[in-house]
């Protein structure tokens, strides 16, 4: 995604109930991130699942949030999304960079990028991949799920020179 | 000190919400005192200072307390250099610490031969250490005028009673303590 759209999508979200990020940096995700820590509303974890562990605790002190962080970080959380956001029924937004989408990416995306969005559909969490065209649309998705109390993704794709 | 007593001192020295760690503490916890503002980890090994964090950043009428052990808090030791540096001052965090995975038959942690309070120490929390009931309850009294991140090494016994298992639904575990803390 254009870093403008990634600012302007970070903005609505921010403007629309959002009031923490928490994450791991992702490169696909560096402009919503940067915009986030411009906006003191982003936090730096030391690793994912810690970061939905802090936005966990957010959310039961009613405050709206969303989790970013790269898909291979998302493997890393499949036990915490399971054991915790969906056994409790935590309304989390998760925000996902998609390394791997494009065939010529680097190695260690390869396989877990080929396997992302069998993985998401196994653990039952709802997601939609967002676009330079539809964020707008696919951000109110996301909203009115955790509006809700329903988990959901938003997936960004890696892709080169676009 | 047996485990299951350094609970009940702690329960009765402090008041506000409890985030306690999954496995044999969120049940002793649960057999002492059940409160709609103590919030019992199922799974997710390792995340109970997490989410106390969590708390403690969006509430910051209330002091939270986390009840974690020595194994939990060694799958998530970036966690004290997160709280270090967020700095909440409304943050107490325990761990008892019986050297060894309780839940799972006993297996040895590592904190026997290394010292979590060096590294609470050195991410910035206020440290005590105790392994008794008189120095304990001194402790919990000191730390009403301390500002946080705080954290209380308690060494207990390997060997103390199995509380009963949680029975509440997670879900209902989830809004009574949302509700608590309102």
């Amino acid at each position: 995604m254009k870093k403008e759209n990634q600012r302007l999508m970070c903005d609505f979200l921010l403007n629309n109930g959002i009031q923490n990020m928490v994450g791991v940096p992702d490169s696909t995700l560096q402009f919503l991130i940067e915009h986030g820590l411009k906006e003191k509303k982003a936090i730096i974890a030391t690793r994912e699942e810690e970061a939905i562990g802090i936005g966990v605790g957010m959310v039961l002190a009613d405050s709206p949030s969303l989790i970013f962080m790269q898909n291979a970080g998302f493997a890393n959380c499949i036990s915490t999304i399971t054991s915790l956001v969906k056994l409790y029924e935590i309304p989390l937004l998760f925000i996902i960079g998609w390394r791997g989408y494009s065939q010529n990416d680097a190695p260690e995306h390869e396989l877990v990028g080929k396997i992302q969005p069998d993985l998401i559909k196994l653990i039952d969490l709802e997601s939609k991949i967002v676009t330079d065209k539809n964020w707008e649309r696919n951000s109110r998705w996301a909203l009115k799920k955790i509006q809700s109390s329903t988990p959901c993704a938003l997936i960004v794709r890696r892709i080169e020179n676009g | 000190m047996d485990k299951n007593r350094a609970i009940n001192i702690i329960l009765q020295n402090v008041n506000g919400p409890i985030v306690s760690a999954n496995g044999h503490i969120s049940r002793n916890l649960y057999e002492i005192k059940d409160l709609d503002s103590n919030f019992y980890m199922i799974g997710s090994m390792g995340l109970a200072s997490s989410i106390g964090l969590g708390i403690a950043l969006k509430n910051s009428k209330k002091t939270v307390f986390v009840l974690d052990g020595d194994g939990n808090i060694l799958m998530n030791l970036g966690s004290l250099i997160t709280v270090g540096s967020l700095k909440p001052t409304n943050f107490v965090h325990f761990i008892l610490d019986n050297q060894i995975h309780e839940s799972t038959g006993g297996q040895p942690t590592h904190s026997k031969r290394v010292s979590l309070e060096k590294i609470a120490k050195a991410a910035g929390y206020a440290v005590y250490k105790t392994d008794n009931k008189l120095d304990l309850e001194m402790i919990l009294k000191k730390i009403k005028t301390v500002k946080g991140p705080i954290m209380i090494l308690i060494k207990v016994s390997k060997k103390s009673k199995v509380g009963k298992r949680i029975d509440i639904e997670p879900l209902m575990i989830r809004e009574r303590f949302t509700n608590s803390l309102k």
